[in-house]
């Protein structure tokens, strides 16, 4: 059982800062999952804790042991990559039991523990297979059987399912879970897919440009984000961001929004008088019926179908765009668009940040 | 004003020193008049040497295109009236995006104002208005493939043909211009024709969507059908995400009444699903034939969690994986040995290991032929829905 720890690394490449003080902390057992765009940083962090490169500042111990300077092969780190990186020239089997092999295990304890993983990952009946006779799925099932047949303490995954079609996506992000925990390592897991993360991850890392925006649990990512940026990361569609200024009204904060004026809930006083982005997450626009009360008239301009729900494009009274969703099953009534509908904002959804920092403007506690 | 048909279309590459390509085969559909229409399917499809062959890029090997009921197959590709924006981009280097952009209108000869205006508007659209002095070689692949678009979209051409138009965007852009796109293209009532990998672009954007599958067209129709009336297994396990559960199944008349027997990945029977009333109340010839096996198909949000319906009363799943995304949840279900995917809309306040009850609506059941992949009926309740 191995804590990973990543103590404030930085790294450079000439002028070029690619992580900044970084610190995360993954359990025995734990996966966290590093979650950004390109160009953040992501692989960088999975090759620094391999040992394929070293850090210029900070610290990485494993199982409580620092592990700068120790050669990638004594680490204890397993890895598995989306372009499977398996030997082109070997059996599945063979590609599984290399990392053993490696290790002068005798043939009777190898085959016991690649027929153990095969069975687990469904890949025994292929094992006599060479990669170019496997689909990408069983390449994929067959480079994670390889990186966790030996129990390692750490286990990094770089957007392992990158290169596999939507089924067989789907079946592995309800299925990895249950997996990784029979193995007790600390996985670090890479990909720019939130929804990805979010299924996922225990807890989730937001890495951009370098740094760790939030370090949190999923619900708590997408429920508070830290950031504007962070908002914008978690969530399809987008946030609807708007540049308001709340105003003190009676002793509560209010905003003047598609002509409207909306009082915020109590704690949000921190904000008024400075300038704010308004943040409304599309699944929290309530759509009301014709005439609704209270409502504002937006005009329906397109209707996009999304997954399971579909999403609306609204304009508001001064041509705002706004974008909402609604369940998949409510779409038809909506048309091709081209229509008037009412909407209302629910005041305890709304997310605020300073405009200027981009930072969340938490309400304070009642 | 634009339709366009394509009338058993085909192309066959003939490389030299191998063996000849069929990359369409015989594909013929109808684009109405504004319409929009997506060629979706994997790399390889042949969704782009379509796309190509009505742009007049390469030439039909077989096959007929129409344009307003005029035949347009032999015709360069100039005398075809076709707008295109390419997956390679393929601005000029040596213009300013401006002028990449407003190209077509100025050898049109549009006045200036005019020119100026529109592509403000579409700049605007697609939010490269900061960037219009700039030239291609400066600019991002994301701010590229843009500007291509917005070359494209500009001339508001009576066919726009657009190649994997928004492959390249930024995730946190792609829903809103997806919105704008659609939106100006109905305002402006182009009929256009878009190729994508990507079903959730497809769906967004498309009033009607070809799939495509080793050169053939396997079903055309509206998103909506593709996801509730599938014409074979292979769209059905190809659209939708999560895709549909699919598991085998086999007839059975037992006690006066029809049975599916479900079986579970390694071929046991797993459970029953009753089929409504008297064994009469089903057509025989609408598949069902007692002690075949069929492929049963159900979507993931089809799947009741917390409930009961009519024919699989008292039916429980065992929650092995719980995945919360923000607007939906996941769950993966064990039902008597089967796995199911299931989606709920918000939050479900289940914890992983419960046992839940869950229902099959008769009503959501798809009914497949196993060898063939054809489907056979959409809902197996009592009112008859023959595929």
């Amino acid at each position: 059982m191995s804590d990973l720890i990543l103590d404030r690394i930085s790294k450079s490449y000439g002028k070029t800062q690619v992580l900044s003080e970084a610190s995360i902390e993954v359990k025995a057992g734990e996966t966290v999952v590093v979650c950004g765009p390109s160009g953040a940083g992501k692989t960088v962090l999975l090759r620094l804790v391999a040992g394929v490169v070293e850090p210029d500042t900070g610290d990485i111990r494993i199982a409580g042991r620092s592990v700068l300077n120790v050669g990638p092969e004594r680490r204890d780190v397993g890895m598995a990559f989306q372009n499977f990186a398996l030997y082109p020239h070997l059996t599945a089997f063979e590609n599984i039991a290399s990392p053993l092999r490696a290790r002068g295990l005798e043939a009777g304890e190898i085959k016991k523990r690649v027929d153990e993983i095969s069975k687990l990952l469904r890949i025994e009946h292929v094992l006599g297979h060479t990669p170019r006779e496997l689909s990408n799925g069983q390449k994929q099932r067959t480079s994670l059987a390889r990186s966790l047949v030996r129990g390692p303490g750490v286990l990094l995954l770089d957007d392992p399912l990158r290169n596999v079609d939507a089924k067989l996506r789907y079946e592995m992000r309800l299925e990895l879970p249950r997996l990784l925990r029979n193995f007790g390592s600390a996985v670090l897991y890479v990909t720019q897919d939130y929804k990805e993360a979010m299924a996922l991850a225990d807890r989730i890392a937001v890495l951009r440009a370098g740094r760790i925006e939030q370090l949190a649990p999923a619900s708590a990512i997408y429920d508070a984000p830290e950031s504007i940026e962070v908002a914008r990361l978690f969530g399809d569609p987008t946030i609807n961001l708007y540049p308001i200024r709340p105003e003190a009204e009676g002793g509560a904060a209010v905003v003047r929004l598609f002509g409207q004026t909306w009082r915020l809930p109590r704690g949000r006083e921190a904000a008024i008088d400075r300038d704010c982005m308004l943040g409304l997450r599309p699944e929290d626009v309530r759509i009301g019926g014709d005439g609704h009360p209270g409502g504002v008239a937006f005009e329906l301009e397109a209707v996009t179908p999304l997954n399971v729900r579909g999403v609306l494009y609204l304009r508001g009274p001064a041509g705002e765009e706004l974008l909402a969703t609604v369940p998949e099953r409510d779409i038809g009534q909506f048309g091709r668009g081209h229509r008037r509908i009412w909407i209302d904002l629910p005041a305890e959804k709304l997310h605020l940040f300073d405009r200027q920092s981009g930072a969340r403007i938490a309400p304070a506690a009642a | 004003m634009a339709t366009l048909s394509l009338d058993k279309l085909t192309k066959v590459y003939r490389p030299r020193g191998r063996e000849p390509v069929l990359a369409v085969d015989h594909v013929s559909l109808e684009v109405g008049d504004g319409e929009i229409v997506g060629l979706l399917g994997s790399s390889g499809c042949g969704k782009t040497s379509t796309l190509r062959m009505i742009a007049g890029f390469e030439e039909a090997t077989e096959g007929k295109i129409r344009s307003n009921g005029r035949e347009i197959q032999d015709l360069p590709p100039s005398q075809r009236d076709v707008a295109m924006a390419f997956e390679g981009y393929a601005l000029y280097p040596p213009l300013r995006l401006r002028d990449n952009i407003g190209f077509a209108l100025l050898r049109e000869r549009r006045p200036r104002s005019e020119i100026d205006q529109r592509v403000a508007e579409v700049a605007g659209l697609l939010e490269i208005e900061d960037i219009l002095d700039r030239y291609p070689s400066s600019i991002s692949a994301g701010q590229q493939q843009r500007t291509s678009l917005a070359r494209a979209l500009i001339r508001r051409a009576p066919l726009s043909l657009l190649d994997e138009p928004m492959s390249q965007l930024e995730p946190q852009l792609r829903a809103i211009l997806r919105a704008r796109i659609k939106d100006y293209l109905i305002q402006n009532r182009m009929t256009t024709i878009f190729v994508t990998h990507d079903q959730t672009e497809a769906i967004a954007l498309a009033d009607r969507i070809a799939v495509m599958e080793k050169g053939v067209l396997e079903q055309y129709a509206p998103p909506v059908d593709l996801k509730e009336r599938p014409a074979n297994l292979f769209v059905a396990s190809f659209i939708g995400e999560p895709p549909m559960n699919i598991v085998d199944a086999i007839a059975l008349e037992e006690g006066g009444r029809r049975w599916l027997q479900i079986l579970d990945g390694a071929g046991n029977p797993a459970f029953r699903v009753a089929l409504a009333g008297q064994a009469s109340a089903l057509p025989a010839h609408g598949g069902l034939e007692p002690g075949v096996k069929y492929a049963l198909g159900i979507r993931p949000h089809r799947l009741r969690i917390g409930a009961t319906s009519a024919g699989t009363e008292g039916l429980t799943a065992r929650v092995f994986s719980r995945q919360w995304l923000g607007d939906q949840t996941h769950l993966g279900l064990e039902v008597a040995g089967c796995s199911f995917v299931a989606v709920a809309d918000g939050l479900v306040p289940v914890q992983v290991g419960e046992q839940i009850a869950v229902a099959l609506p008769l009503a959501a059941l798809h009914l497949f032929d196993r060898a063939s992949g054809t489907a056979l009926r959409h809902g197996l309740d009592a009112e008859t829905r023959a595929a």
